[in-house]
């Protein structure tokens, strides 16, 4: 027996092992465990009772929260990547054109490495209705202040520009990375034929860095989907947002589960929310797969 | 012979060890408690493990928001603690499940004996009494007492129409437009939102739920009429949003209906000018007998605690005052807080040196005005659901016949799932 683990044969799986182990204990196992709860009635506390299809039944027919959350989560979703992702881009292309790209870089990157619950609080001073820094700003204008934090139509757009100010210093860290892969001799031999910047950038750096742009918009994209970290600790105490104006699925998702201890119908929308996920980065990769040098 | 004795020797020495682990017994105590807070408890703890050689009590503490979670995950995991102190409207589910042990008679007949009886609604699901009343919850109209003198106003409104007004005359705007000092607040979590509401409706004379748990008064023409006249504040400008009940502390809220447990924390922001700042008076209301709501914690056990008896033991000895005219375990704990538990021997001494603050909480409780919070079914999530629609009440977008109406369909459908 022992013999036969150390064959030459045998010696992969042998070393793969503790990560199949892991990932069957960690990932395949829940991933099935749920999708048998999904169908069934578990308050965690007494015997799961099967229940079919009804938890999905409830989600897409009656349940008047679950929808809401579901465009409010691709609003914020798409709202970071459409903010985020170019400006990222830009900010990335502009600092390995200047003097000091690495100052710059760590600089951007700070927010990266701040703790969430800071960042939140600092922002919950910038956002504040009453006194806050930017209304006080804008007061200086003549300018109305408007409760970024307490309107129910502005909450989620806060949420994003301080997700897409928290996220800036990763994607922009990630094109960085891109650019240094593209041949420097492409840009010169534009310049030489007298393509300015915006040619250079439009022309050069965005074509060949289409698969780091497809890296950053499907990631990005999967963890706005299932993100509420930053809701949690900007609307602390509320049930996400004024008039749950920020409550995204994930949320809704963790208070079905914990809070009101409905795991089968906590577990219909974790699925239904992969459904979303999946089909949303199928259609990019599609969409985008295509790139790079080997395209030209 | 040498070996003989070895063996002797091991064996007395096996036979003790096993006489010590069968005296040996553990209690776990989980609470959501503080250190800071919970230091009163602790030291009774200690005296009790002196009192009863072999007997060690042992504290876990859990943040509040998580605790039900760790309940689940210490059961599931086969590591439940024997004592838990549970906020009382997630009983139905707990007892439900089986979780909780159902007290001894003579525990029963002791907790009858020694609490309030208002009080042991809160701990009582469908006629069975789970656990130990501890920290008592009772709503009021605390109100600023300068900001009312500053507006002209000596006395707190007795009706929603008076609030309406004062609160019109407190409230300040800034050259944007919005409230620097709101005349009325709110707050933003589920309970700053419904609990009020449920206050309201009692001082209207109205339950929120049918006694039997079953069904809802929420569309009553009561319901409605409170619901619209806070809808009024919003529309007014007198409150919003942003001012919130937290802004109380800073001066900046003229008046709401808030919990006694803000005590301490009111205490720490005014410090000495405390008593002559914070006002509480009975809710207003317009029509109805009067009165408020309260909800509690309680004390209960684990069903599945292998020291059932000592665990019972324990709750008894730090709920009762060691001696006349001093409070219980819990009492001191709650005291500290700012808060109360629901024995009546620890009101009474409460009582005796309270100051206004406390006094006026007091006699809800022990004027039988104050009515527990109903222990429903589902308790949280449907807190949470009328919570979305009061909002949608608040900001204007329903009308508060047809959000109450919408909350009680959807409330409805979860009551009527309950066994």
């Amino acid at each position: 027996m022992l013999s036969g683990l150390l064959t030459k044969k045998a010696a992969p799986w042998v070393f793969l092992l503790p990560i199949v182990l892991f990932a069957l204990v960690f990932f395949v196992l829940p991933v099935l465990f749920a999708a048998y709860i999904s169908l069934t009635t578990w308050d965690s506390l007494s015997p799961p009772r099967w229940v079919g299809l009804r938890n999905y039944g409830f989600l897409f027919l009656t349940d008047p929260v679950f929808w809401r959350t579901v465009w409010q989560t691709l609003y914020f979703a798409t709202g970071s990547l459409v903010i985020g992702v170019p400006l990222a881009l830009v900010v990335a292309f502009a600092f390995s054109r200047s003097r000091s790209p690495g100052v710059w870089r760590t600089l951007y990157t700070l927010p990266m490495v701040t703790n969430i619950v800071a960042v939140a609080l600092i922002f919950s001073f910038v956002f504040r209705e009453t006194d806050g820094a930017l209304n006080r700003f804008l007061g200086l204008l003549g300018l109305p202040g408007p409760g970024w934090l307490t309107d129910p139509s502005l909450a989620m757009l806060s949420a994003i520009l301080v997700f897409v100010w928290m996220e800036l210093g990763r994607n922009m860290l990630l094109f960085a990375a891109g650019l240094q892969q593209i041949d420097p001799s492409y840009y010169e031999a534009a310049s030489l034929d007298g393509a300015s910047t915006w040619h250079l950038f439009r022309h050069i750096t965005v074509p060949l860095l289409r698969p780091t742009i497809l890296f950053v918009v499907v990631t990005g994209f999967i963890s706005g989907m299932s993100y509420f970290t930053l809701m949690l600790v900007l609307f602390p105490g509320t049930q996400g947002g004024p008039s749950r104006a920020a409550l995204t699925t994930g949320q809704y998702m963790y208070q079905m589960a914990f809070e009101d201890l409905r795991m089968g119908r906590a577990s219909a929308v974790a699925y239904v929310l992969f459904a979303l996920v999946l089909v949303a980065t199928l259609v990019q990769l599609r969409l985008m797969r295509r790139g790079g040098v080997e395209v030209h | 012979m040498t070996a003989r004795l070895w063996g002797a020797t091991a064996a007395l020495a096996l036979a003790a060890g096993a006489g010590a682990a069968q005296e040996a017994r553990t209690i776990q105590v989980a609470t959501h408690y503080t250190d800071e807070q919970v230091a009163p408890l602790l030291a009774c703890f200690d005296a009790y493990e002196a009192e009863n050689p072999g007997v060690t009590v042992e504290h876990q503490q859990t943040a509040y928001g998580d605790f039900l979670q760790t309940i689940l995950t210490s059961r599931v995991g086969g590591t439940a603690p024997d004592i838990y102190n549970v906020y009382s409207v997630w009983v139905p589910q707990l007892a439900a499940a089986g979780t909780l042990e159902v007290p001894p008679q003579d525990m029963l007949d002791w907790i009858a004996a020694s609490y309030s009886p208002s009080t042991l609604g809160a701990a009582t699901i469908n006629g069975q009494l789970w656990g130990i009343p501890t920290e008592l919850s009772i709503y009021a109209l605390v109100y600023n007492k300068k900001l009312l003198e500053a507006a002209g106003y000596t006395a707190p409104p007795a009706t929603w129409a008076e609030l309406r007004e004062i609160a019109q005359k407190i409230t300040r705007v800034n050259d944007q437009g919005n409230i620097d000092v709101g005349g009325y607040a709110y707050g933003t979590s589920v309970a700053e939102g419904v609990h009020p509401f449920y206050s309201q409706m009692f001082a209207a004379g109205v339950a929120p739920y049918a006694e039997d748990g079953r069904s809802t008064n929420l569309t009553s023409p009561e319901a409605v009429r409170i619901l619209s006249d806070q809808a009024a504040l919003f529309a007014d400008g007198i409150t919003s949003n942003a001012i919130a009940v937290d802004n109380f502390a800073s001066g900046a809220v003229g008046m709401q209906i808030s919990a006694n447990w803000n005590k301490a924390g009111w205490q720490e922001a005014f410090g000495d000018g405390f008593a002559d700042t914070v006002g509480v008076a009975r809710i207003p209301h317009d029509a109805g007998p009067g009165g408020t709501m309260l909800y509690s914690f309680l004390w209960a056990v684990d069903s599945t605690s292998d020291v059932k008896d000592e665990a019972w033991d324990l709750l008894r000895y730090i709920n009762t005052p060691q001696a006349e005219g001093q409070l219980s375990c819990t009492g001191q704990m709650m005291a500290g807080m700012g808060s109360l538990t629901g024995n009546a021997a620890d009101l009474a001494t409460i009582t005796a040196g309270a100051d206004d603050f406390d006094r006026a909480f007091i006699e809800e409780v022990t004027s039988g005005r104050a009515v527990t919070q109903p222990n429903i079914w589902q308790a949280s999530e449907v807190d949470r659901i009328l919570r979305g629609y009061i909002d949608q009440a608040w900001s204007g977008a329903m009308p508060a016949a047809d959000a109450l109406a919408a909350a009680d369909a959807e409330i409805q459908a979860i009551l009527d799932e309950q066994p």
